[in-house]
């Protein structure tokens, strides 16, 4: 009888939240586990305002857009490219319990535990085809702070190998990479959940950084194979990158080569001539035009200055909205000169034109962000997407 | 080790089945329909399959992206991304190598095969009398390219275990008449060199041209490119059939005088000269007495609804009958007078003594039946009082009936109206079908082979749907490719639509040829069965490229032969 009782229950103790609520004295509450990203749509980000434009960032000083469309088509006809590779890092994360952790008395407060996939794929594009060259998955979790009872270091990863380690999880060949303890001091509004998120995030910046680290470290990005990454190159330095001065020479190196593009931005952010938020003065950008760069830098970012500026793909009278067409491109000023009078304004419109020749073929039908999404992300995003654990198996580990 | 060229789909949509399935492979690779694929399977048997289709897809969800691709329509914009994009095949299951039908597995590998895997899931390997049909090409075009020679089990298509052929497709790009040669040439080669206990002979019909008039001369290949004739001969030697043209050949051509302008064949004068010096061409005659009862055979093609003509002609044949009976008619003329002088009694006719002319006939009959004896026999040498063999001339029949193993004997009949070639196809088929129910087993000299194949072209002519059924050839046919199996006449036979071919006639034929044709022929009730892309490939296929169906064979096959090695006239 006790034979049977023992391996009827087994499957049950091997799940991961016994595991994490064993570890770190918890209760487990099993609660409705479900997934909380949003599916991919066009949409505005109209937040983080801190970041601003400050001056203009290239050499030559223009006051209007620059046309593009006729250097654009010589380089077509020239049948070259310098634009190599592509990076694209995707989350998902799913909330998946509940787990209670008694405070001081007989009270005890719930937190939300959420897990995460992170995928980080690099494409190259080779004689017009576009291969997978490098791919990044982890799982990770993200826990309360307070689930660290002893608060000694060493306490996440003794747990994250202890869950690598139960049976059930070695069995399937999955490995939790690390636990995220996410903040519960209630120093500002954001949920518990959108902080756990935020960890997540930030995990899978860093996964995109290291990936872009290997590829400059492998010598792959030069003047003539550049890399482009989706979404914005707005990375935080974490603090070991601040603090070594050669390490955040060597983060500011291994973006010389690097540009990103997204599809998404706060358009409010633009500020016109005059220094006044002017969003029609994107939307009203022509077809195949650019806008003039700008710098930015942010306190976040400590001194790392940004060249951005906008490009038109496609015609607005051809898209939902007249921001659909535009991608915001961004380049990180690495060299003294280019920190002192901005990027070379040629250079500039060669990426750009390379850029705007990037609009075909599209992914219409397939995404909904067809105007502006640049077809070896989105293949690259295909494949990061299509190397994921399906959304049933991974939640049925918990 | 074979080469890895993809991986089995399996998917809710198109899953495996027992008899088909499908796989992606690279879209760049070259594959065609009817190359054989080895896929991995349970058991570590493998499963094989013939390729139907390849089908090529991308990521773009509807035209409309692709359209949009391009600028919206800019047909000049070149794409810095190839799309990504698959081919995917379809394969029918062939065999699996320890008889598992079970579903082949979604992701198994899948592999080209080699010479001796594709041998053993056609089932070539293990061909009892095997007698070459062609050579078929897998892989063509790339590195693996495997030839390898296709053999027919010779008892069914020879028989006894089935027999007949039937070979379609369009004039001039088909090449019918000489696929037909080839397996002849095939047949008589193997005859020729081993000890079989049966034997074999041949009688050809030639309906165009001089085209089968030299079969027995080395083809030059002048009209050829440089190298062409090696190219042909060995393949010829691939096959492991000999590069000389047939053997033991005689020709049969039409009687006219020497001295009359209008000859019966297309052979020029000097080389009739020629064979006849040689002994090996005749030519041929009918007498009253000895080929009236063929006279129906002029009539194959004339509608009898009140079956007069049927009745005309028993009268004629009847020993007994007061009119021509009993020796009263033995020349042509003697008949034709006879007849003009019964169409000419007004009717009823007279009394007394006249009466006796049959009443069940007609004036309006005998008319028309003068009509029609006139138009084909008046002014033909070919009908003649005897045959004088002295000037090398027989009669048709008596020759055949004296045809001999190996022996090859071509009849030539391009040049004579429609209504006489049914006349001389009719009555040699009946002769030979004759010969071999045993009826002239007591003449002297006869000595039938135990099989005589009969090859005639334009079979639509004699075997159409639309031949009346009281057509004596028709039932002839019929008769042979029913009876003819067990009797061992056996017929080849070809057309350009097969369509048009009496049900009756094409339902018995074990071997079936199909050539290139068009896609009016392709959507027939005929062709239903072949899956559409090898529908499609009949309209696309080369000249000597063949698909064909026999009962040894486990799927249609896609042979070619090679170019004739006798003699071509062009």
């Amino acid at each position: 009888m006790d034979g049977t009782t023992e391996s009827s229950t087994r499957p049950k103790q091997n799940k991961i939240m016994n595991v994490i609520a064993d570890a770190t004295g918890g209760k487990s509450y099993k609660a409705h586990k479900y997934a909380l990203d949003h599916t991919d749509h066009p949409f505005v980000d109209y937040g983080d305002s801190e970041i601003r434009w400050k001056r203009r960032a290239e050499t030559t000083e223009y006051r209007t857009y620059v046309d593009l469309s006729e250097y654009s088509k010589k380089l077509a006809s020239r049948d070259d490219h310098i634009l190599s590779y592509f990076l694209d890092g995707s989350r998902r994360v799913f909330k998946v319990d509940d787990i209670a952790y008694a405070k001081s008395g007989s009270r005890s407060v719930i937190y939300p535990v959420i897990a995460g996939q992170i995928g980080v794929g690099c494409c190259l594009r080779v004689n017009k085809k576009v291969i997978p060259t490098k791919f990044k998955n982890e799982f990770v979790l993200s826990m309360p702070d307070v689930a660290d009872a002893d608060g000694k270091p060493g306490f996440w990863p003794a747990t994250a190998k202890k869950l690598s380690d139960c049976d059930e999880l070695k069995r399937l060949g999955i490995e939790f990479s690390t636990i995220l303890p996410y903040k519960t001091s209630k120093n500002d509004d954001m949920k518990f959940e959108d902080r756990a998120t935020a960890c997540v995030q930030d995990r899978m910046i860093e996964c995109e950084k290291k990936l872009v680290a290997e590829l400059v470290h492998e010598g792959k990005l030069n003047q003539n194979n550049y890399l482009i990454k989706d979404g914005s190159l707005e990375y935080r330095l974490n603090k070991e990158d601040k603090a070594d001065k050669k390490l955040y020479q060597t983060f500011k190196n291994n973006y010389s080569w690097v540009i990103g593009a997204s599809k998404n931005f706060n358009p409010e952010v633009c500020e016109d001539i005059n220094g006044k938020p002017n969003p029609g003065f994107i939307a009203d950008l022509p077809l195949y035009h650019r806008t003039p760069v700008a710098e930015y830098e942010n306190s976040m970012l400590s001194d790392i200055k940004f060249a951005v500026w906008y490009i038109r793909l496609r015609d607005k009278k051809q898209t939902r909205t007249a921001f659909d067409g535009i991608l915001k491109i961004e380049k990180i000023l690495v060299t003294e000169e280019e920190n002192e009078n901005g990027i070379n304004s040629e250079q500039v419109d060669i990426l750009s034109s390379y850029i705007i020749n990037e609009r075909n073929p599209v992914c219409y039908g397939s995404d909904l962000r067809w105007a502006n999404h640049i077809y070896p992300i989105y293949l690259t995003e295909a494949f990061v997407k299509s190397r994921y654990l399906s959304a049933e198996s991974f939640l049925h580990l918990f | 080790m074979s080469k890895l060229i993809g991986r089995v789909l399996a998917t809710e949509k198109s899953p495996t089945t027992m008899d088909e399935f499908n796989f992606w492979t690279n879209s760049d690779l070259k594959l065609n329909a009817f190359d054989i694929v080895k896929i991995e399977h349970i058991d570590n048997s493998y499963t094989f399959g013939v390729i139907e289709n390849i089908s090529h897809i991308t990521d773009a969800q509807s035209f409309l992206t692709n359209f949009i691709s391009s600028d919206f329509g800019n047909v000049d914009i070149e794409e810095p991304t190839l799309r990504v994009g698959m081919n995917y095949a379809k394969a029918k299951v062939s065999f699996n190598t320890r008889n598992l039908y079970t579903p082949v597995h979604n992701n198994s590998k899948v592999y080209l095969a080699t010479a001796d895997e594709i041998a053993m899931a056609l089932g070539l390997n293990r061909i009892q009398n095997p007698l070459v049909c062609g050579s078929l090409k897998m892989y063509e075009g790339t590195a693996e390219e495997v030839t390898l020679p296709v053999h027919l089990n010779s008892k069914f298509i020879l028989g006894p275990e089935g027999a007949h052929l039937n070979i379609s497709g369009i004039s001039g790009l088909a090449a019918k008449t000489s696929y037909a040669m080839f397996l002849m040439k095939a047949i008589q080669d193997q005859y020729l060199s081993s000890d079989i206990d049966e034997s074999v002979a041949f009688v050809i019909f030639n309906v165009k041209g001089r085209d089968l008039m030299a079969i027995d001369r080395s083809n030059d290949f002048l009209n050829d490119a440089p190298g062409e004739k090696e190219r042909v001969i060995k393949e010829y030697k691939l096959l492991g059939l000999s590069t000389e043209p047939f053997k033991k050949v005689k020709y049969y051509i039409p009687f006219t005088s020497s001295a009359s302008a209008k000859q019966s064949t297309y052979l020029s004068p000097e080389d009739v000269k020629n064979y006849m010096e040689y002994g090996q061409l005749q030519k041929f005659k009918y007498s009253y007495e000895s080929d009236k009862e063929s006279l129906e055979m002029l009539f194959a093609d004339i509608d009898d609804p009140q079956q007069t003509m049927e009745a005309i002609i028993s009268k004629i044949i009847d020993d007994t009958d007061p009119d021509f009976g009993s020796g009263r008619v033995n020349t042509w003329t003697e008949f034709r007078d006879k007849v003009d002088e019964l169409s000419q009694r007004s009717q009823p006719a007279g009394r007394g003594g006249q009466q006796r002319v049959s009443n069940e006939i007609s004036v309006l009959s005998w008319r028309k039946f003068k009509r029609i004896i006139n138009k084909a026999i008046k002014n033909d040498d070919m009908f003649a009082n005897r045959p004088d063999s002295s000037k090398h001339e027989c009669r048709l029949a008596d020759e055949l009936k004296k045809i001999r193993e190996n022996e090859v004997c071509v009849v030539d009949i391009a040049k004579l109206p429609e209504d006489k070639q049914a006349f001389v196809f009719g009555d040699a088929v009946r002769t030979i079908y004759n010969l071999k129910l045993g009826e002239y087993d007591i003449e002297s000299g006869v000595e039938p082979p135990s099989r005589i194949i009969i090859f005639i072209d334009e079979l639509n002519k004699y075997a159409s749907k639309e031949i009346p059924k009281s057509s004596p050839i028709l039932r002839e046919i019929l008769d042979i490719t029913e009876r003819g199996r067990s009797l061992g006449v056996v017929l080849f036979a070809a057309e350009q639509f097969r369509s048009a071919i009496h049900p009756r006639v094409t339902g018995n034929c074990a071997t079936h040829a199909y050539g290139r044709t068009n896609s009016i022929e392709t959507s027939a009730a005929d062709y239903k069965n072949l899956p559409s892309t090898y529908q499609n490939m009949l309209t696309r296929l080369e000249q000597g490229d063949y698909l064909i169906q026999n009962p040894v064979f486990r799927s249609l096959l896609k042979i070619r032969f090679p170019k004739p090695v006798y003699r071509q006239f062009k």
